[in-house]
């Protein structure tokens, strides 16, 4: 029973990923689009429960938070009004799935080549590398939530501020066109 | 505290689980009965009267003696108890019903989502923040441990029930797209953009305790803002706009009156469950109920100063050598629980519906800058002193 639990608790990560591959395959295969975003909230639950077996429990949650509770809510939104069996008839999905398979290949051959030394070389020592004068009186191993806020708040700033800039720049943009569409 | 083998950890995590699902089975009927009580007395009714202890034994030999004097018998005011027990067993024999143009599958799915949604909340929830018992040694396994007021101590536990109360929101979605059928469609689409609009609010009035506290951890944060450690006495100030805005909020994520417009019933039948029967039905319901013994249990924990008596940091007016008033108690924490859910109530028994547009006027026009001049007073009060 211990000896079982163990493998079970160090695998957690393995467990997960694999539960999000399935949920992703399903989310392709399903028929109904309604199926394809149960699929992907799956699969955002289980990508969490992956940055958990990590022990990043902060970006864990904030998985949940944004994706599972804010834009896959959006999607089924979305799915929901708009009548897709109409576009099911008229074969409007299965034309592209050709382009599709090649367009997947080749991001997965740029994904490998990319991050082939993160993915199949040796894991990092320390989970969050903060700065010492940063991590002072802070048990960075346990207290991830705080790290982050710490090393967020200091040394990435800027690029922090930047980058929510550039998601209101995508919603004032969203905005107007939708604006414009409807006048 | 000794060290535990995860068989050990796997075996209290369910007594404590255990635990939960009976508070939340027991609270559940009794608050559909208190409901009916309460709002019975509010509008000047009796409520549930029909099922009385019995015209037997003590009691009813008790009640047939007021009788004979001409007085209300003492036991009335629990008549309608055993109500909750029909309730109950007519959930679970009632016959299934699933549509026959519904998506089946979906169907079935959503209310499970929801249920779940629900209970996976009480795993980061702190009842105690310390041991409540400790089991004698004689037990196989569990012998000699501390059986703790918590199921797990998250270090962002705060982040996780918001998470997960987020996902709820799919259980309704849903439900009410795989009945195929118009009300519910427009039931949960209705639902679907008031709990998404009124998250915000929401989460923003409970930044205001995390600012003023500095922690993301539930047991920890309730206690600093509680004891007011680290805490200006300025920060009551925040903390009472913050309350009042988080159970405006909490009414308006449990679907509960003023908010039930998903499932106003003279414009929509029943909202997302119309098509819903049975134990189906049931779990929608147990869910909601859930819900809102959850929001009850953050408003206590947060801004009612959870474990300890007085509400707002005030707790330090209380020194803690004080013998019980000075102390944590799980009992101090049912206790404002109790209140905010007869809060619950009573809004129900005195406000009607808003309109649509009013909803989401209050939502983004009012509690949303609210919150955030609100988190922004707090911020400057922790940056202050």
């Amino acid at each position: 029973m211990e000896h079982l639990l163990e493998t079970i608790g160090r695998n957690m990560f393995a467990i997960f990923g694999v539960m999000a591959l399935c949920g992703a395959a399903f989310m392709v295969a399903a028929k109904s689009a309604v199926h394809s975003v149960l699929g992907f909230l799956f699969t955002m639950l289980c990508v969490s429960g992956c940055f958990l077996a990590l022990d990043a429990e902060f970006i864990g949650m904030a998985q949940i938070l944004v994706y599972a509770g804010g834009i896959v809510v959006l999607f089924l939104f979305v799915v929901m009004l708009v009548e897709l069996s109409k576009f099911k008839e008229k074969g409007v999905f299965q034309l592209q799935s050709r382009y599709a398979v090649v367009a997947v290949l080749v991001g997965a051959a740029a994904f490998v080549a990319a991050f082939k030394n993160v993915i199949f070389g040796a894991s990092s020592p320390e989970a969050l590398i903060l700065r010492p004068e940063l991590a002072k009186g802070l048990d960075v191993a346990q207290q991830n939530a705080q790290a982050v806020s710490r090393g967020l708040f200091s040394d990435y700033l800027l690029p922090f501020e930047i980058l929510s800039v550039i998601l209101l720049v995508a919603l004032v943009g969203a905005v107007v066109l939708a604006k414009t569409e409807r006048v | 505290m000794p060290t535990m083998t995860l068989t050990q950890t796997l075996v209290m995590g369910l007594l404590q689980c255990v635990a939960v699902l009976i508070l939340i089975f027991v609270m559940v009927p009794l608050l559909t009965f208190a409901e009916r009580k309460v709002i019975g007395y509010i509008q000047v009714r009796l409520g549930a009267t029909r099922t009385a202890g019995g015209l037997v034994g003590i009691t009813g030999a008790l009640n047939r003696g007021m009788w004979a004097m001409g007085k209300l018998p003492v036991l009335s005011i629990l008549r309608g108890l055993p109500v909750f027990i029909a309730d109950i067993l007519k959930l679970i024999l009632k016959e299934d019903i699933i549509p026959a143009k519904a998506e089946r599958s979906v169907f079935t799915l959503a209310p499970i989502i929801s249920v779940m949604a629900a209970f996976g909340v009480f795993s980061a929830i702190a009842f105690f923040p310390g041991v409540l018992f400790t089991f004698p040694a004689k037990f196989p396994i569990v012998g000699g441990l501390p059986f703790m007021g918590f199921i797990s101590d998250v270090n962002v536990g705060v982040l996780y029930i918001l998470g997960l109360s987020s996902v709820g929101v799919y259980g309704i979605v849903l439900g009410a797209w795989a009945s195929n059928s118009k009300y519910p469609l427009l039931g949960g689409l209705r639902s679907a953009a008031q709990i998404i609009s009124y998250e915000v609010p929401l989460t923003l009035s409970l930044l205001t305790p995390v600012v003023l506290a500095g922690s993301l951890n539930f047991k920890d944060l309730s206690i600093r803002l509680s004891t007011g450690a680290d805490m200006h006495w300025l920060g009551a100030i925040p903390l009472f706009v913050g309350f009042l805005v988080y159970t405006t909020c909490g009414f308006a994520e449990t679907n509960r009156t003023p908010f039930d417009l998903p499932e106003a019933e003279t414009e929509l039948v029943a909202g997302f469950h119309t098509e819903y029967s049975g134990m189906k039905f049931g779990f929608f319901y147990l869910a909601e109920y859930t819900n809102m013994i959850v929001v009850s249990c953050f408003a206590s924990a947060f801004f009612l100063g959870g474990y300890y008596l007085l509400p707002f940091g005030l707790q330090r007016l209380i020194p803690a050598s004080v013998p019980f008033l000075g102390q944590p108690s799980i009992l101090f924490f049912f206790l404002k629980v109790f209140a905010i859910l007869f809060l619950f109530l009573w809004v129900r028994a005195t406000l009607p519906r808003y309109r649509y547009d009013q909803l989401m006027d209050v939502g983004w026009k009012w509690l949303i800058p609210l919150t955030l001049v609100n988190l922004f007073v707090a911020g400057l009060i922790r940056y202050a002193f």
